[in-house]
């Protein structure tokens, strides 16, 4: 029993960040039909930021505390998001390219990412310092380490928080209304460009967040950009791509199916590896539209 | 008389690039034959991408699953090469179709995420499978067995590759140009309007994924004997998107776009990496942007407009 | 045809500015080096790539072989197999005399295809993978890398005394990482110890929690960690940590890389691992002491593989009286009794009875991480 609650911490912590970066994804996806495979790469910019920013490689006298890490964070990805998306997202839509140029365009935007991570902080793993510290602790039966009950609240917190920006503000409902139906919203008055910009900025932001928020467990290191983008994308589609909710309920199911499965399935460990691969290709086929359907319009 | 100065030219430039097989050097022949088989490959993904439009990330597994089948059958199970040949084409055909089936179902970018899972799961299977594919050290020590007492080896390999591109350059461009590949196209630009004007847009859509697979399997067949080894990291994820820039930098739709970017992908980091070390990534990175942006007819579009521009 | 003109001037393009570039000044007795510098091998090619560099220098100070001066060519392969081999063509074109591989053994396995072909003498001094040798019948290759059977055997008769009959196997998805876990459970089955569990971290894993409880509950003896990709390996010891795990952890020569101690800092104390290095040789106090002179550093054992690989073909040269590729296959094959800073104490490289694997099976010891710290040698060989 005490194994199912310690796992159900570990898996709802790593869910948080696939859930995050889904969101990374949701928020850029909505207004403007462009999936954004770099959300991934952002993340590592978010760790590698907070990393740098907290620990001042060459001068420890100017080491940051954690909140000027997150401040950091979100001030560069958010201006990195706003540049990617003025440099290469807006003159394609502005020329009214298909709606593919601008995808692959930001496949080559992680890449260009990805190397200079590299580039900047070599390819060693870099350690990034947990705000309260590594000892375990307890709340009553579920025990697991601060940075995970760190994860959890600032995911559910932050998921509440767009959650009442899409329902109950005028910018989320300008928001929704393009993502429904981008002509008739921009008939309505609605400055699609000023939506776009806005999409990018936070997606960027979102993502850098689960970026630094992951890294005291992972350390921050150039590979870790693929592999979340594809855990964040799976989230989405098992999740649905029409609400926020989705984006957390795919990322906590895929979590749990990956950590109960690879802790009580009595399947060789090497081949638990394909089990994401296998929730994608299902919900893609089985469920295209996954667990949470879009609302029809209103 | 126009067939014969086709004929000709087709002669011609197969015998131009089977002679530098026995021209250069060892390195040089490695990367010519190593660039012989990105060809190949960026002429079939061109088609399934540049003119079916179909953005599908799965195309090094399959190469993957010729270059793994061969290999089994041939030379682990021990099956007559040509048996084993058709046997390895057949398994890349029938899981291509396989995938197709449901897959082509699948609206624009989420075809890329169920075949890039797809190529996941075949890299996860090749690299767990134990004695029978070498887990991640992979295979070696076979070699090209006699064919009919024939053994093909050092620069007639590299003819080989070069009958192997040419042969795919020539099946893809009258594909392109029947009516088959017009289907295609037109299920590109709009695939409403084509189903309207009565083409079956799922089954031209299979056909097109199961034949440009079949051929990337192809292509992963005549890799497994270039350097007689085969492992898991080449048919990995880091490769599809050389492939993709490859397509994109050189002009989707375009054959010799495809030739051109692969050609031009494939040498730069030779180049470029003494240069400016690992930063040759960025370069392309950049380079790719750069196209989207400002040339979407890729260096196929320059070259094409060149002439005509000296003609006028 | 304008397609085969652009093709074939591309070519002619990267011929001139690979090949053109190789002047030969002065008559000098190239050797060329793979390894990897930017991708997932960099962490050990790059160290034990600074020792050959050291050991060149130090040799051509001393007067080179045969009245020459030894020149480095070294080309980075990325890790990756193909470009490895390559690589390993432009260094038999560029005129090298033999090859030394530092990079990951997938890529080591392929560029074998070339030494092979062009009878080039082929050197491996990191590399541990079993299969190395046995895969391919090349007789211009050489290894004198820990085996990681080797390894695995050192660490049995160290622990031998404890009695232990279950173990686990914890591991990461990459191929250095499987090839290890496969010959320790091969070892371990040899020696009558029963591996209970074989545990996979994914790269891009965020929690190693599930897979180490499925290990707390198999109630094993102690865990092999077979990994070496740094995220994943952090996270095993994160997990190790968070769940109170007191199991004896025992690990290959990967612990050895200095990158995890800070990576994974206050997490390894108590961990055993084996390590082919003993500070305390003479051997090893001539290398550490060039090393620091040269560098103005303390160096881990990485280095040391390279210099003892660049000492080895240089002796191997020497003996061989001549260039000629042949007599230097034969030079290398009749090596005997090599003491170099890598081994334990009283033990020697050799390739006896036709082998081409030329470790001590002696030749490996364990130490334990204390620290923070690579601790001393508690003990060595396998008995």
């Amino acid at each position: 029993m005490s194994d199912l609650l310690e796992l159900v911490v570990s898996a709802t912590a790593s869910g948080s960040i696939y859930a995050l970066v889904a969101l990374a994804y949701l928020l850029i996806l909505r207004p403007t039909s462009i999936i954004n495979f770099a959300v991934g790469e952002w993340a590592a910019t978010g760790a590698f930021v907070g990393v740098a920013a907290q620990t001042t490689l060459a001068w420890p006298a100017l080491d940051g505390p954690y909140w000027l890490a997150v401040i950091a964070v979100l001030v560069c990805l958010g201006a990195l998001g706003w540049l990617v998306e003025a440099l290469t997202v807006r003159p394609l839509i502005a020329r009214g390219a298909n709606i593919t140029s601008p995808i692959l365009a930001l496949l080559g935007v992680l890449v260009i990412f990805r190397e200079s991570l590299t580039m900047l902080f070599g390819a060693d793993p870099l350690p990034s310092p947990p705000p309260f510290g590594f000892k375990r602790v307890a709340f009553g039966l579920f025990a697991g380490v601060p940075q995970q009950f760190l994860i959890i609240t600032v995911t559910f917190v932050l998921f509440a928080a767009v959650w009442l920006f899409f329902e109950r503000t005028v910018w989320g409902r300008a928001f929704e209304a393009v993502a429904l139906n981008r002509r008739a919203a921009a008939l309505m008055g609605i400055n699609l460009r000023r939506v776009t910009t806005f999409a990018f900025v936070s997606g960027a932001m979102v993502a850098g967040l689960a970026g630094l928020l992951m890294s005291p467990l992972t350390s921050a290191h150039y590979m870790m950009g693929l592999p979340l983008a594809i855990q964040g994308f799976t989230a989405l589609v098992i999740g649905g791509v029409g609400r926020v909710e989705g984006a957390l309920l795919g990322g906590l199911v895929l979590a749990f199916v990956e950590q109960l499965g690879a802790r009580y399935l009595p399947i060789p460990s090497g081949l638990t590896l394909g089990f994401p691969f296998v929730l994608l290709i299902l919900f893609l086929f089985l469920r295209p539209s996954g667990l949470m359907p879009p609302r029809e319009a209103r | 008389m126009r067939l014969l100065r086709d004929a000709l030219i087709w002669f011609a430039a197969i015998a131009a690039a089977s002679a530098l097989a026995f021209w250069l050097g060892g390195y040089a022949t490695d990367v010519y034959r190593k660039m012989l088989i990105w060809v190949a490959l960026a002429l079939s993904y061109n088609f399934l991408f540049g003119i079916a439009g179909q953005v599908a990330f799965s195309h090094f597994a399959f190469a993957g699953v010729g270059a793994y089948a061969i290999v089994i059958f041939a030379h682990q199970l021990g099956l007559p090469f040509g048996l084993a040949f058709i046997l390895a084409l057949a398994l890349s055909a029938a899981l291509a179709f396989v995938v197709a089936l449901p897959s082509t179902r699948l609206e624009g970018f989420y075809l890329a995420l169920a075949t890039l899972a797809f190529s996941q799961l075949v890299l996860v299977v090749i690299s767990e499978g134990g004695d029978l594919t070498g887990g991640t050290g992979g295979i070696a020590n076979y070699r090209l067995p006699h064919v009919f007492d024939v053994t093909i080896s050092g620069p007639w390999y590299t003819v080989v590759l070069v009958l192997l591109v040419a042969s795919t350059l020539w099946m893809l461009r009258r594909l392109d140009r029947s009516a088959f590949g017009r289907a295609c196209r037109a299920i590109r630009d709009n695939a409403v309007a084509a189903a309207a004007m009565g083409i079956d847009v799922r089954r031209i859509k299979v056909l097109a994924f199961t034949l440009t697979s079949t051929l990337a399997g192809l292509a992963g067949i005549a890799y497994a004997y270039i350097d007689n080894v085969i492992n898991p990291p080449v048919f990995g994820l880091e490769n599809i998107f050389l492939l993709l820039f490859m397509i994109i930098v050189g002009g989707a739709g375009s054959h010799i776009g495809a030739i051109i970017g692969a050609v031009f992908l494939y040498l730069a980091p030779f180049v470029l990496e003494p240069i400016v070390g690992h930063g040759f990534m960025v370069v392309f990175g950049v380079l790719v942007v750069l196209t989207i942006l400002f040339q979407p007819s890729g260096l196929a579009g320059l070259v094409n407009r060149w002439p005509a521009r000296r003609a006028t | 045809m304008p397609l085969l003109r652009s093709l074939r001037g591309a070519l002619a393009l990267a011929l001139l500015l690979t090949q053109g570039a190789v002047a030969t000044a002065q008559e000098t007795v190239k050797i060329g080096v793979i390894t990897d510098h930017v991708a997932s091998a960099k962490f050990y090619a790059e160290p034990v790539t600074r020792g050959v560099e050291l050991g060149a220098k130090m040799i051509n100070q001393n007067g080179g072989v045969l009245g020459k001066k030894i020149e480095l060519i070294i080309e980075d392969d990325q890790n990756k197999p193909d470009v490895s081999a390559a690589k390993a063509r432009k260094l038999v074109d560029d005129g090298v005399v033999a090859i030394i591989s530092n990079t990951g053994s997938p890529a080591t396995q392929q560029a074998q295809t070339v030494s092979l072909e062009t009878k080039t003498l082929h050197l491996t001094p990191a590399n541990s993978a079993d299969t190395l040798t046995t895969q391919l019948d090349d007789p211009y290759f050489f290894q004198t890398g820990p085996l990681a059977s080797i390894q695995l055997a050192t660490l049995m008769a160290y622990t031998k005394s404890r009695g232990f009959k279950d173990v686990a196997i914890v591991r990461d998805n990459s191929s250095l990482s499987q090839s290890f876990a496969d010959s320790f459970r091969k070892g371990l089955e040899k020696v009558g110890i029963k591996v209970a569990l074989q545990e996979v971290i994914p790269q891009g894993a965020t929690s190693a929690v599930a897979n180490l409880q499925k290990v707390r509950a198999a109630k094993v003896d102690a865990i092999l960690q077979a990994g070496v990709l740094g995220p994943e390996m952090l996270q095993f010891f994160r997990a190790y940590q968070q769940l109170g795990m007191t199991e004896p952890v025992l690990g290959s020569y990967n612990l050895s890389i200095p990158a995890y101690l800070t990576m994974a800092k206050d997490l390894m104390d108590g961990v055993v691992f084996v390590d082919a290095f003993d500070a305390d040789k003479p051997e090893a106090k001539a290398f550490t002491e060039a090393y620091g002179k040269e560098y103005h550093e303390q160096p881990s054992s990485l280095p040391a593989y390279g210099w003892d690989g660049i000492h080895l073909i240089a002796q191997a040269i020497e003996k061989a009286g001549s260039l000629d590729k042949e007599k230097l296959r034969a030079a290398m094959a009749s090596t005997t009794n090599y003491v170099g800073a890598i081994g334990a104490k009283g033990t020697s490289w050799g390739f006896r009875d036709g082998k081409r694997t030329g470790f001590d099976p002696q030749g490996a010891v364990v130490r334990v991480i204390k620290d923070n710290q690579h601790g001393p040698v508690v003990f060595a060989g396998q008995n």
